[in-house]
């Protein structure tokens, strides 16, 4: 039969029928909105924290105690240290690594954090010098503790913005005391605002001498050492090197990992990637209900048109024509829905975009084909079987069919 | 002389119900030559309309063969009956069997839309004036745009008459063609079909109506799957 022909047939047989048809297509959009929407959604997040990763500069490298096997895992390896990190590790590695422009310990605590009146709760890193260079940090008021200050274990402090803000207000801060954990501290700087970063908003964090942190909270380890590769493309000689010097004061065993940017980045987009196929497979199966709902319905038609089916074969349609006929009226119902659906995500995904700017879910390209293919997918999927059962109706039965 | 239009040898059909078979048709063998007027009648059951679809390629028979045209249709594959049926032959039913959304002219154009997987010639024009010219031959002019709802029962059966002629068949089948209609519709479309039949179109027609049936060129009585009178060709009873 001509294709003109039969979308003329599914047309007629449709808009006899329009509720019915608008019911059964409004599974379709559902499913195509939900895959589209989830998809991006998926996409958007992982470019969201991504740029996060970049704002980083892509010349960081960090080294945890522990060793994993995989070499790109993004999780920092727990209890597997054969030994501690120390600062004399750090000191090794600022003497030797030619490829480095800064190295710094990182003590991690969380302490109180109190002046005057106001008291709150904060997270403390235990940093030297040279960690603002590493973060690409910048103070806006005041100055970083030197490498003095920090050798010697001074109580001096430089506060995040958002502490600043909770303890202070409108003051200045610099040269007033802070306690922590009743150990007073002297402010000597406030850093610029920076937000979130690797999961730690800086703004909330205090920054004190490593010596000065490893003192406050009791102890003799490092959680980490974060380091700088001189240039990017220096940045595989760095991590070589990193590792022969650790390896090296610790009789040749790699009980740490270095995991540098690139391969955070690269774990992390495998790990977003993921997340959005299993939102796009979880929409998926919104679209499957979609299908069964097509098929429901072909299967009605088909029983309420037996008699037409009779008539039809009995004036020279073949199997085929008849099976023809009810597979595009399936997989017409399917893609004016999965259209619809796609319509219906673009115009929710760039609405969020006007309000939401920061956070860009407008679907990726890609998408538009694949929706549109599984739209098809699931009409011819779904439509074959009706389409069967009506193309293998016995034309006598369906002539006396009434 | 030309060769038959249908002639079957010891033709049988056996429907199975449960437990219980049915022998509608009990070995008939039959000659229809070209031109006739066949008329066959016979109580319900008797297996007339039974005959009538495997003449007309709807159903099959169980045992024994049937010559359309002297070619044996045994064999054919359901596609090939499919395009006998749509080039070769027209029908009409007691119900008339019209698509109910469609007009007139939609409905008598429909078996063409099949044509054209047959012969690449084809074209909706074509097959417009084609259905165009059916229903004037039937007297349906002025009714092509009207739906079935729109129409009477006499005018519902001359678009079914329509729609088989419009592939200009060799043989036309009418199942019970008057069984819907008073009397005097009844032999208005009676006396189309002996028009369509003057003009060459061999015609089985199935009816109760002792009266109409004695109008056809030949009379064949059923009676239990069987042929109990035949008032012409080679089986001639009377």
């Amino acid at each position: 039969m001509p294709l003109a022909e039969l979308l003329r047939l599914s047309a007629e047989s449709l808009l006899a029928h329009r509720a019915r048809a608008v019911l059964t297509m409004l599974g379709m959009i559902i499913g195509v909105f939900a895959v589209v929407v989830l998809v991006s959604l998926g996409q958007g997040a992982k470019n969201y924290i991504l740029s996060q990763f970049t704002g980083l500069g892509t010349n960081l490298i960090m080294v945890q105690p522990g060793k994993t096997d995989k070499k790109s895992s993004f999780q920092a390896p727990i209890g597997s240290a054969q030994r501690k990190m120390t600062i004399d590790d750090v000191t090794a590695l600022e003497k030797r690594a030619f490829n480095l422009e800064a190295v710094s310990g990182v003590v991690l605590g969380t302490s109180s954090i109190r002046y005057e009146e106001a008291l709150s709760n904060t997270s403390v890193f235990g940093v030297n010098d040279q960690f603002v260079h590493i973060l690409n940090m910048q103070v806006a008021d005041g100055e970083f503790f030197s490498r003095e200050e920090e050798e010697s274990g001074r109580r001096v402090i430089v506060l995040g913005q958002n502490i600043r803000k909770n303890l202070f207000g409108d003051d200045t801060p610099i040269g007033r005391s802070v306690k922590l954990n009743e150990s007073e501290f002297r402010v000597i700087g406030v850093l610029a605002a920076m937000g979130n970063k690797l999961g730690f908003n800086l703004d909330d964090v205090a920054f004190i001498p490593t010596t000065s942190a490893l003192r406050l909270f009791n102890d003799d380890k490092l959680f980490g050492i974060r380091a700088k590769a001189s240039s990017k493309s220096g940045i595989d000689d760095a991590v070589l090197e990193i590792a022969d010097i650790l390896k090296e004061r610790r009789d040749g065993e790699e009980d740490f990992t270095v995991i540098t940017q690139v391969a955070m980045m690269d774990s992390m987009t495998t790990i977003l990637n993921m997340l959005s196929y299993v939102l796009g497979g979880i929409a998926a199966i919104s679209m499957l209900v979609g299908g069964i709902g097509i098929m429901n319905i072909m299967l009605v038609t088909v029983s309420e048109r037996t008699q037409e089916i009779g008539i039809r074969r009995a004036v020279g349609a073949r199997r085929g024509d008849i099976l023809q006929q009810f597979l595009v009226e399936a997989v017409v119902l399917s893609i004016i829905g999965g259209l619809t659906g796609i319509v219906a995500a673009l115009i929710v995904t760039h609405g969020a975009y006007i309000f939401m700017p920061d956070f860009d879910m407008r679907p990726p390209f890609w998408i538009l084909g694949p929706a549109f293919a599984l739209s098809v997918g699931v009409g011819v999927i779904f439509g074959v079987w009706p389409a069967r059962k009506a193309a293998n109706i016995e034309t006598l039965e369906a002539l006396r069919y009434e | 002389m030309s060769s038959p239009v249908v002639q079957t040898e010891a033709l049988n059909r056996i429907f199975v119900r449960g437990d219980e078979e049915i022998r509608a048709l009990d070995s008939i063998s039959l000659t229809i030559e070209p031109g006739e007027f066949v008329a066959i009648t016979g109580s319900s059951g008797s297996g007339k309309s039974t005959l009538m679809y495997i003449l007309g390629l709807i159903d099959r028979q169980t045992s024994g063969s049937y010559y359309l045209q002297a070619k044996l249709t045994d064999a054919l594959s359901d596609n090939q009956r499919a395009q006998l049926r749509n080039q070769f032959m027209g029908f009409v039913f007691q119900g008339f069997h019209l698509l109910p959304k469609a007009t007139a002219l939609r409905n008598v154009a429909m078996p063409l839309v099949y044509s054209a997987s047959y012969d690449r010639g084809f074209s909706l024009g074509a097959a417009n004036e084609r259905a165009r010219a059916a229903l004037e031959r039937v007297g349906m002019a002025d009714r092509m745009t009207h739906r079935p709802n729109e129409l009477s029962g006499g005018q519902r059966q001359r678009v079914a008459i329509a729609r088989a002629l419009v592939n200009s068949p060799q043989v036309l089948f009418a199942d019970e063609p008057t069984g819907n209609l008073d009397s005097k519709r009844g032999q208005e479309i009676f006396t189309l079909f002996k028009e369509l039949n003057s003009d060459g179109v061999t015609i089985v027609l199935v009816t109760h109506d002792g009266q109409l049936a004695a109008q056809a060129t030949r009379q064949i009585v059923m009676l239990d799957g069987r042929i109990s009178s035949d008032t012409g060709g080679v089986n001639a009873t009377s």
